[in-house]
C-alpha cells in the first residue's frame, strides 16, 4: 500500500474517554481503565456478566443541529462530532467545507440500535414496523447523514468490514486523491453498542468489554501535518492461527523501519489469550513508550483502529516522535504503520 | 502530483446469478423470452406486509463450498451461495479455475449476511442464557467472514473490500475496481455485489409503501405502484489491459459516483446527481450521449424514482433522448439492491456481445416523464456503448459506461 505524500491535516474522536481527541489522548496516557458498566438486557436478566464502557453524553456544544440529525442514531452523531472536530482542527469551517472534499466511511457492526429495534418491531407486527426507523438501519446511513450536514455531493462511500478496515479506507483515499476524483477526504470509523454487540464480544471471550466511538482523519496531498508511512499490509488470513502465524511477520517488517525513540500504539485489550500473538511479536522491540488504548477504553469493534490511528497523529504532533500503530485486526487482515511528524 | 497514467480497462470475464437464472446463458434465453420471475417468498414470514412476491433465486441443492467443513455450510449466508456461483462463472469466462493472480477483491453488498443477523437476534430474545451457536451466527453475520468462505474456497489470500452503499453497492465496488486498475494500483480485480432477500429488509421496503401491492413492479408505467425485490449476485473480471491474460467481452471506460442530498430515501426530483454521474461517466469514457446505444436505468418502478432518472436522463441526453433506448430489467427480475448495479452491468455486457436490448416490461401506459426510446420488448440491435445507472438509498448515485470489444 502506498499512502506516501498524504497528509493527516485534522484529527478528530468521540470515545468512551469523551468527545474529543484531547480526550482520547488524556485519557489514553494516564493508563487507567475506565470504569465499566453492565449491559442491560432489555426485558431480560441476563444470568452472565457483560461489561462496557459507553461514549458519555456529549456536552452542550458537540451536539450539532441539523433536520437530517434529529433522529439520527448514536453512531452518526458520534461520528458528525469527530469530522467536525477534524476539519476544525485542520482549517476549515464546517459549515463551509472545502469544494472536493470526499468522505470514506468504515465500520464493522453499524447501525445497531435502530436494526434491532426495527425488528423487533417487525417480528411483533411487521404491518406496523416504522418507515422511518428503517432507513436508519442501513450501513451507509451515517455516511449520508455526515454529508448532507457537510453538504458533501461528491465522491462517498461506506466500507464495511474488520476493526481495521480503516486501512483499506486509508488505500482508496490514497486512490481517489491520487486520480483527482477529490482534493481532500475525510475517513471516517465508527461504531455503537448495543446488548446484541456487547453479548456477541462475550462469546469470544467473558471479559471482552464492549466500547463504541468514531476517528476522522482528513487526509490532503497538500498543506502540512504528519504523515502515515511505512505500511506494512495487508497481510491476509482468515483465521486465528493464520493470523497469529503471520504477526511475526508483520512486526519485522514494520521494525526493520523505526528506531527506539518510537511510541507503540498496540492493539492489545489486556486479556492473555487473545493478547498473547501481538504481544509475543512485539516483545522484542523497545519503544519509548507504549499505549494500548483498547485496555483503557474497551472494544470498539470497527471504530478500533481509527481510534488507535488518531491517538498515534496526537501523540506524534504532541512529542514529536514517530508512532507505530500496530492494527493485527480480527479476522481479515492485518495492518501496521509508522506515523511521523510534519 | 501528477496523475498516473490511465489504463484501459478490460472486463474478461462476467457471471450473473439472478431469479431469472443461473448463469449468463439461462439469463439471456430468460431476457430473450421477455420472461418475468416472481412468486411467493417461501422462506421468511410475509404475514401483515402488503407485498408477499419477490424474485427469488433457485440454488442448487448440493453443498457448494467444498472447503467448508459441513458443520460450518449452514452459516454460509444464500448472498455468499450466489456470489460463489458467479465468482466461478466470470473466472470460467476468464479461462481461469481460481483466483491466483488477482490482486483484490471488492464486492459491493447492502444487507451483508443480515438473515445471519435476524437468526441471531430472535435467538437472543428466546433464550437469555449463553448459547453456543450464537458465536457462530455473530461470526459469520460480517459480511467479511462470508467472504472469507469464498477466499478459503479458492485458497486465496488477499484483500477483499465490501462496498456498502445501498443500491448502489455493486455499481460503485465495479467502478472502484477500475480506479484501482487505472490508477496502476493493481493489474487485476474482481469486483461486483450481491445481496439476498433477507425478512427485515422485505419488512424495511414494505414499511415505506414502496413495494407494489401487485408484486408487479412496473418501470416507468405512469401508473406505476412500487418496486419488487429480488435477489442475486453480479461479477465481472477486470484487467488492465496490458497484463490481459484472455480475451475481453468489453471494456469498462466509464464510472462516476456523486450524491444526492436531497433525502435519505427520495431522490432529487431533477436528478442533479444522476445527470453528474452520467456526465461524467460518459467523459471518462470519452463518449456524448448519442454515442449510448442502451441504457440499462436504475427503474426501479416506484413514483419517485422514475420520474426523477427519466427527467435526468432528459436533461442529460438533450435533443438525443428520443433515439437513446432505455429499460428497466429490474421489472422482469426485482431490485437486487446491493447486487442490483453489478447483475445490470453483467446484463449490459451480455447486450453488447449479444446486440440485443432487453425490455422493460408490464407496461400498460408510458409516464410522460419518458422522453426516451423506452424498449418494451426484447429486441436486436446494433451498439457500441451501454450505460447503467444506480440510485441508492443515501443519495449514493453511479454510473458505468462500457463498451464493445470487436470479435
Amino acid at each position: 500500500m502506498n499512502v506516501e505524500g498524504i497528509h493527516i491535516r485534522g484529527v478528530g474522536a468521540v470515545s468512551a474517554a469523551g468527545w474529543s481527541g484531547a480526550d482520547l489522548l488524556r485519557v489514553v496516557r494516564e493508563g487507567m481503565p475506565l470504569p465499566t458498566s453492565n449491559c442491560v438486557r432489555p426485558g431480560d436478566e441476563r444470568p452472565w456478566p457483560c461489561a462496557t464502557r459507553l461514549v458519555p453524553p456529549p456536552p452542550p456544544e458537540k451536539a450539532a443541529r441539523h433536520p437530517r440529525l434529529r433522529r439520527a442514531s448514536a453512531i452518526t452523531r458520534y461520528s458528525v462530532a469527530a469530522a467536525v472536530e477534524a476539519m476544525t482542527d485542520a482549517g476549515h469551517d464546517p459549515a463551509a467545507p472545502p469544494k472536493g472534499l470526499g468522505i470514506l466511511f468504515t465500520m464493522m457492526n453499524g447501525c445497531v440500535n435502530y436494526t434491532g429495534r426495527f425488528y423487533q418491531e417487525v417480528l411483533q407486527n411487521p404491518a406496523q414496523a416504522s418507515p422511518l426507523i428503517f432507513p436508519e438501519t442501513v450501513f451507509n446511513a451515517p455516511a449520508s447523514h455526515i454529508a448532507s450536514f457537510l453538504g458533501v455531493d461528491g465522491a462517498v462511500s461506506t466500507l464495511v468490514g474488520s476493526s481495521n478496515t480503516i486501512m483499506e479506507a486509508f488505500d482508496a483515499a490514497a486512490c481517489w486523491l491520487r486520480t483527482g476524483l477529490v482534493d481532500e477526504c475525510l475517513l471516517i470509523a465508527a461504531e455503537e453498542c448495543d446488548w446484541l454487540s456487547a453479548e456477541a464480544l462475550t462469546y469470544y471471550h467473558p471479559k471482552l468489554v464492549a466500547s463504541e466511538g468514531a476517528a476522522a482523519l482528513l487526509l490532503s496531498l497538500k498543506g502540512e501535518g504528519p504523515q502515515v508511512k511505512n505500511v506494512i499490509g495487508p497481510l491476509c488470513y482468515t483465521t486465528w492461527d493464520e493470523r497469529t502465524a503471520l504477526l511475526p511477520d508483520l512486526v519485522r517488517q514494520t521494525t526493520a523501519r523505526i528506531d527506539s525513540a518510537s511510541i507503540l500504539i498496540d492493539d492489545q485489550c489486556g486479556i492473555p489469550r487473545i493478547d498473547r500473538p501481538e504481544a509475543c511479536a512485539w516483545s522484542e522491540t523497545a519503544f519509548q513508550a507504549v499505549r494500548s488504548p483498547k485496555k483503557i477504553l474497551g472494544e470498539s469493534m470497527g471504530a478500533g483502529s481509527a481510534l488507535n490511528l488518531a491517538l498515534g497523529v496526537l501523540e506524534t504532533r504532541d512529542t514529536r516522535r514517530p508512532a507505530v500503530v500496530s492494527m493485527p485486526g480480527t479476522n481479515t487482515a492485518a495492518y501496521a504503520c509508522v506515523i511521523t511528524p510534519a | 502530483m501528477p496523475s498516473p497514467p490511465r489504463q484501459r480497462i478490460a472486463i474478461t470475464g462476467a457471471g450473473i446469478v439472478s431469479p431469472l437464472g443461473l448463469g449468463w446463458a439461462h439469463n439471456e434465453r430468460s431476457l430473450a423470452a421477455d420472461r418475468t420471475a416472481f412468486r411467493k417468498v417461501d422462506f421468511f414470514d410475509t404475514t401483515g406486509l402488503i407485498a408477499s412476491t419477490a424474485g427469488v433465486v433457485d440454488l442448487p441443492d448440493e453443498p457448494l463450498f467444498q472447503r467448508t467443513p459441513p458443520h460450518k455450510q449452514r452459516y454460509i449466508d444464500r448472498g455468499t451461495r450466489m456470489l460463489l456461483l458467479a465468482i466461478r462463472e466470470a473466472l470460467a469466462q476468464a479461462g481461469r479455475s481460481n483466483l491466483d493472480g488477482i490482486d483484490a477483491m471488492v464486492i459491493g453488498s447492502s444487507a451483508g449476511a443480515m438473515p445471519l443477523g435476524e437468526s441471531y437476534f430472535e435467538q437472543a430474545r428466546q433464550d437469555s442464557g449463553r448459547v453456543p451457536s450464537q458465536l457462530s451466527r455473530a461470526e459469520h453475520y460480517q459480511p467479511q467472514r462470508q467472504m472469507n468462505s469464498i477466499a478459503d474456497e479458492f485458497g486465496w489470500r488477499g484483500p477483499v473490500i465490501i462496498v456498502s452503499n445501498a443500491c448502489a453497492s455493486g455499481a460503485n465496488a465495479i467502478g472502484w475496481a477500475a480506479e484501482m486498475i487505472r490508477s496502476g494500483r493493481c493489474k487485476r480485480v474482481l469486483a461486483g455485489g450481491y445481496d439476498a432477500l433477507a425478512r427485515l429488509v422485505f419488512a424495511g421496503f414494505d414499511s415505506l409503501r414502496a413495494l407494489a401491492p401487485s408484486g408487479i413492479p412496473r418501470p416507468f408505467d405512469a401508473k406505476r405502484d412500487g418496486l419488487a425485490l429480488g435477489e442475486g449476485a453480479g461479477v465481472m473480471l477486470l484487467e488492465a489491459e496490458e497484463a490481459r491474460q484472455s480475451d475481453a467481452v468489453a471494456d469498462l471506460t466509464g464510472y462516476a459516483t456523486a450524491t444526492d442530498l436531497h433525502h435519505l430515501t427520495q431522490p432529487d426530483p431533477e436528478g442533479k446527481a444522476a445527470i453528474r454521474t452520467m456526465t461524467g461517466a460518459c467523459e471518462q469514457a470519452g463518449v456524448s450521449p448519442e454515442k449510448i446505444g442502451y441504457i440499462n436505468s436504475h427503474g426501479t418502478g416506484t413514483p419517485f424514482n422514475d420520474v426523477a432518472e427519466a427527467t435526468a436522463i432528459a436533461a442529460w441526453a438533450g435533443d438525443a433522448v428520443k433515439n437513446i433506448p432505455v429499460s428497466s430489467t429490474k421489472s422482469a427480475m426485482g431490485h437486487l439492491l446491493g447486487g442490483a448495479g453489478a447483475v445490470e452491468a453483467v446484463i449490459c455486457l451480455m447486450a453488447l456481445r449479444g446486440q440485443w436490448l432487453p425490455a422493460s416490461l408490464n407496461i400498460r401506459e408510458i409516464d410522460p416523464a419518458v422522453k426516451f426510446d423506452l424498449v418494451q420488448r426484447f429486441r436486436r440491435a446494433s451498439l457500441e456503448h451501454a450505460l447503467t445507472n444506480s440510485f441508492g438509498f443515501g443519495g449514493t448515485n453511479a454510473t458505468l459506461v462500457m463498451q464493445r470489444r470487436s470479435a
